[in-house]
């Protein structure tokens, strides 16, 4: 059992000589990192703005309400989208929405399903990498070696007031002619699933009854002692244990080695980590809110935000045509539904169940 | 005529220094050249100025300061300025003050205060409506005279560079100008050029020169800027509206010397971030540069500067120079 853990993940085949019981790899590499890369563009302001006069203020306001009016994209009738087949092997792109919490569905049969409830924000393409272009980024790279490279989509969500950011991390959306959004994503795509920039993804890019996987950072605890951080069991309550309620205990042999070995479970950093949780149900999507309801839970506290797209696990992917390569409203106006929901669960408002 | 005649006899002066294998940097030197002796003449002017004082008197200034506080400081006459008077007041003081006013006019801070007055020191922010509109005018005219220095020597060595006049200080009209003369026929400028010129015009304000003011008799005046046509055909008609018939008001900032008539801030340091908004083609070899920018205290968001570099961009409305020979 332990040789086979730390195979899994371990990049030290130490662990599998040794024969050791706790997998220490994983306690060991980097987890976090508080800043973001150098390379990327200075975002926040460092300076605060002089008193300006209301009158000034109120100007500047209307010159952004005017030089953004024109260019929030129409339907999706102007933007020229090459019509493309979807195949299962194809990647698309994703979409970043906000946790807002926790609600409960009920099923025909009266069981209890907990969801979560994503919105999914004004998200809006900003722009594509070609696969021949995005191997050639230091990302890319690490991403593609060994393998045959893809596109790449840069999506971002939450347009906010210009002023607010610095000229260089506007310049980023300028090109595109959009408002300067709040968070910029990565999405890994095939080439067939490209969008041009200033493409609207909404809520209708998922089918109910599909599975994503919902990536995100987990909830910061902090600094956390070792029964919650590890799971250990601690010491008695009672019994005359003095000072020993839900401490660590042992660290070592004595005899091996004669040290620590780098990665014993101690207390320190709990939480704020990216994690994946893979194959969530879409129970429910609101049209008109653009809002998600997915089967589970979703790492990361209400209001943080995370990233959803297609599930990668082989039994639950997507089988038939998902709306490709986005979900365009129809034409007419007139949506076909307002809130979809799965077959399985009891729609509120419709007759109770009588048993 | 005098024009052409002129830039007849450059071109054959170059076309010579061709022949001669010695093409590399004549302009270029020229102008150095032009700006090693226009120092001089105002070095010796000054010394000559200075030494009429015969001995130091002294006077009492009256310094109205923060909620109109008065205190009494005792300079010397013709020599002390009000910023000799700032630095017996505070560091603060002394680093801020834009302009003086004296007895209700206003002074350069570098300009020797002649005899016992009122002093006012005023800052980029001043309280008053009046006072922040001439402390507003002072600050643009001096990046007009700034935007003329900067553009004489950011032109290539084979590029003839003639410095005409920049019109008053008009904030309504959104740019500060200054009007050149390029040997150039058909320039546009790119954006790297923008780029280019404004990045030179900060790194000479970052040098933190002062700007020195100096009143000289027209002759004297005549032989500083005789190799510029234009300023010296201009500096009769200045000297006649002078006070005393024949005065014209020089400027002395880092290695440039030019005309100006009213007051200059202190210092480059007080300019803060500027941008060169765009370059007007006037007529035959004109231009017209066009730029905007802030003082180093003052400091608005990008988006809101983009709007008054948007703004820059119009040709300015400020009267065209004349060119009498054509």
């Amino acid at each position: 059992m332990s040789t086979l853990q730390s195979l899994n993940g371990s990049p030290f085949l130490l662990g599998f000589l040794f024969n050791h019981e706790q997998v220490r790899n994983m306690s060991r590499v980097k987890r976090r990192n508080t800043h973001p890369g150098y390379w990327l563009p200075l975002k926040n302001v460092q300076k605060k703005d002089d008193k300006i006069s209301a009158d000034n203020l109120r100007f500047v306001r209307e010159v952004i309400q005017d030089k953004y009016k024109n260019k929030s994209p129409l339907k999706g009738s102007e933007l020229q989208i090459e019509k493309t087949e979807w195949d299962p092997k194809t990647k698309r792109s994703g979409v970043i929405a906000r946790n807002i919490g926790r609600q409960q569905m009920w099923d025909k049969a009266g069981n209890k399903i907990v969801c979560t409830v994503l919105h999914v924000l004004d998200n809006h393409v900003i722009r594509y990498i070609p696969p021949e272009e995005y191997v050639k980024t230091s990302r890319g790279a690490i991403h593609f070696k060994n393998k045959t490279p893809l596109g790449c989509l840069v999506v971002g969500a939450e347009a906010t007031n210009p002023e607010k950011f610095t000229r260089q991390y506007c310049n980023l959306f300028s090109e595109v002619g959009l408002l300067p959004k709040k968070t910029l994503s990565r999405f890994i795509i095939t080439p067939n699933a490209a969008l041009p920039p200033c493409t609207p993804i909404t809520a209708g890019h998922f089918l109910v009854g599909q599975a994503v996987d919902v990536y995100g950072k987990t909830i910061d605890h902090g600094f956390q002692g070792v029964v919650k951080r590890w799971g250990f069991k601690g010491g008695p309550a009672s019994h005359g244990a003095t000072k020993f309620h839900r401490r660590g205990g042992t660290i070592g042999t004595g005899r091996d080695k004669a040290r620590v070995w780098p990665g014993t479970k101690m207390p320190g950093h709990m939480g704020s980590e990216r994690r994946y949780n893979r194959g969530l149900m879409i129970m429910r999507i609101n049209m008109k809110y653009n809002v998600i309801y997915v089967k589970g839970t979703v790492p990361g506290a209400t209001n943080s935000m995370v990233r959803i797209f297609d599930t990668l696990l082989p039994l639950r992917k997507l089988k038939e045509a998902p709306p490709h390569p986005t979900y365009f409203p129809p034409e007419e106006g007139t949506q076909k539904e307002e809130d979809i929901w799965d077959s399985s669960l009891h729609v509120y408002g419709s007759p109770s169940i009588s048993v | 005529m005098a024009v052409t005649r002129f830039q007849f006899l450059s071109t054959f002066s170059r076309q010579f220094s061709s022949i001669s294998n010695a093409h590399i940097v004549q302009p270029k030197l020229r102008i150095e050249e032009i700006r090693g002796k226009r120092i001089s003449i105002f070095d010796k002017e000054y010394k000559r100025q200075q030494s009429l004082i015969p001995r130091l008197e002294k006077i009492e200034v009256a310094y109205e300061g923060f909620d109109n506080e008065t205190t009494t400081l005792v300079m010397n006459k013709g020599v002390s300025t009000p910023y000799n008077c700032a630095q017996h007041i505070s560091e603060h003081v002394m680093k801020n003050s834009v302009v003086a006013e004296v007895n209700g006019e206003i002074w350069d801070l570098h300009r020797p205060i002649p005899s016992d007055c009122t002093l006012k020191l005023l800052s980029m922010k001043p309280e008053d409506q009046h006072q922040a509109s001439l402390v507003n005018k002072t600050f643009w005219r001096s990046c007009s005279y700034l935007l003329g220095a900067v553009v004489e020597g950011s032109f290539q060595d084979d590029i003839s560079v003639t410095l005409h006049s920049f019109p008053p200080a008009n904030v309504r009209s959104g740019s500060f100008v200054y009007d050149v003369q390029l040997s150039l026929d058909d320039w546009v400028p790119s954006l790297n050029d923008f780029r280019q010129i404004a990045a030179t015009f900060q790194k000479f304000v970052r040098q933190n020169h002062t700007f020195q003011r100096l009143d000289i008799d027209s002759s004297v005046a005549l032989k500083m800027f005789e190799d510029n046509v234009f300023k010296a055909d201009q500096i009769p008609h200045i000297a006649t509206k002078s006070s005393s018939g024949n005065t014209v008001t020089v400027y002395r900032c880092g290695d440039h010397i030019d005309i100006s008539r009213g007051p200059m801030i202190a210092s480059t340091s007080l300019v803060g971030r500027c941008s060169i908004a765009a370059v007007h083609r006037l007529d035959s070899r004109i231009y017209r540069f066009q730029g905007v920018a802030l003082p180093s205290e003052i400091y608005i968001n990008h988006f809101a500067f983009g709007i008054l570099e948007t703004r820059a961009r119009k040709l300015n409305p400020a009267r065209t120079p004349e060119l009498k020979s054509n």
